[in-house]
């Protein structure tokens, strides 16, 4: 028995732009989800995420024309859509956006806990683990924030992360090991990390 | 190697991405003599875990169902109101549109089963008389331009393809020129049947698509043909029926 053909990203605008519903209804559930945790792990908000996951569709609805095959996948096109929205959505509400909370006493997670160990507080351990990346996340700068979740979160290549923030690979990589540096950093300080890379910082090594 | 050189690849080395056996050992070999640099590997494989934890618990987050049904409606409205856009299609994809289909379909229509198109290839009025001596000549109206769906608007959508009356057989209509264009004017011949003995008149609705032929292929089933537009493309108008079999040509000018 012949297997189902599943329409590429392409047949499905085409057909989505004349007018067919559930072309586009299966071209929404494609690419939904990508958009959205891509706009929630940008902003940390589930409000912006909604707003920017129906924005960018709307933005395909009205303006499919601007999409051009040749400049790569429609998930990177809705991708750099998904961006520019969420950008401009923090800049608006960046007076009302709260501060990251700093660790406190009690709260403190070491970066060793971020290797899960199976006991009975995995879970526990396991959301913990979560929020404390997803804080640490939230407060890098923007530049470095979006380049760690299209290559981490959403698991991109640099190339197609390139192509979204419309940067050179080189720019994506050297950014991604800023962001990690500065990562690093953030969760050092929230689990007032003890590493032996934390006490021989400023050490060089001339192996 | 050196720290410096182990910062370039401690992510690659985290994620066990694939490296030089060689480049991988070298890097390795360092974090056995410096524990900064041994620190930083342990750091960003935690880091790693940390994140996979993270994209484990994001897998499970979706748009909740009220933006679908937001965005369907405004589909629908977007359906209603506006005209359809023309998207580009892939370069690969467009060797073989279905309009291309059609007219190669056509034209081997055209050599097997018309018995006798009596063509007019010269823009000459006499050339014509001439060609047509012997037979009835048929009449040249004018009238409004029949509009005729694009190749382009042929491809978005068998559903909103244009529906057209039959047409109707053995008339020359001269097609006025369009509002933008009015020094081009059209000239098409009657509709012929590619099917023997089927009665046009009988076809309600059909599709109506403009295809190219080569010109030579009309004299390799004797018809009669200018030797100077031999190699000229031939426009023609392919009636499509209801179950897509092309049921009649007519040739534009």
């Amino acid at each position: 028995m012949a297997e189902p053909v599943i329409p590429s990203d392409g047949e499905l605008l085409r057909l989505m732009v004349a007018g067919d519903e559930p072309a586009f209804t299966a071209l929404y559930r494609r690419h939904q989800g990508f958009v959205y945790r891509f706009a929630l792990s940008m902003s940390g908000s589930t409000d912006l995420a909604e707003e920017v996951t129906q924005e960018v569709f709307l933005a395909l609805i009205r303006q499919a024309h601007r999409y051009d095959p040749a400049r790569g996948a429609l998930e990177a096109y809705l991708c750099g859509m998904a961006r520019n929205q969420v950008l401009r959505l923090l800049a608006r509400e960046r007076p009302y956006v709260p501060l990251v909370e700093e660790a406190e006493e009690g709260q403190a997670v070491l970066l060793t806990q971020l290797i899960a160990h199976d006991d009975q507080f995995r879970d526990c351990t396991r959301n913990e683990v979560i929020r404390s990346v997803r804080q640490a996340v939230l407060a890098l700068p923007t530049l470095y924030r979006e380049v760690l979740v299209l290559c981490d979160f959403q698991e991109l290549s640099h190339a197609e992360a390139a192509l979204v923030l419309d940067c050179p690979v080189g720019t994506v990589n050297s950014r991604l090991h800023r962001a990690h540096a500065l990562l690093l950093k953030r969760l050092r300080v929230m689990g007032r990390f003890d590493s032996a890379a934390q006490d021989t910082q400023g050490t060089r090594c001339f192996a | 190697m050196n720290c410096q050189g182990f910062e370039q690849l401690v992510l690659a080395l985290a994620r066990d991405q694939s490296l030089d056996a060689a480049v991988r050992e070298q890097s390795l070999a360092h974090t056995e003599v410096c524990v900064r640099c041994a620190a930083h590997l342990a750091e960003e494989r935690a880091l790693l875990t940390g994140v996979r934890a993270v994209v484990a618990d994001l897998a499970e987050q979706e748009a909740p169902a009220r933006v679908e049904a937001a965005l369907l409606t405004a589909f629908r409205q977007q359906v209603t109101t506006a005209p359809p856009v023309v998207i580009p299609m892939p370069v690969r994809a467009r060797q073989w549109t279905s309009w291309q289909r059609v007219a190669v379909a056509a034209g081997i229509l055209i050599m097997v089963s018309v018995p006798a198109i009596v063509w007019q290839p010269s823009s000459s009025r006499n050339q014509l008389r001439e060609a047509r001596a012997g037979s009835p000549t048929p009449a040249i109206t004018s009238g409004p331009k029949t509009p005729l769906p694009t190749p382009s608007a042929l491809d978005r959508d068998r559903d909103t393809a244009q529906q057209l009356v039959a047409p109707r057989p053995r008339h020359r209509v001269r097609h006025q020129a369009s509002a933008n264009n009015s020094d081009e004017a059209e000239v098409v011949t009657e509709f012929f049947p590619l099917r023997d003995g089927e009665d046009l008149t009988a076809l309600e609705s059909g599709r109506l698509v403009r295809v190219e032929l080569a010109g030579s292929a009309l004299s390799e089933v004797g018809l009669p043909v200018n030797p100077e537009t031999v190699n000229t493309p031939v426009k023609a108008d392919v009636v499509l029926g209801d179950d897509g079999l092309a049921r009649a040509i007519r040739f534009v000018r």
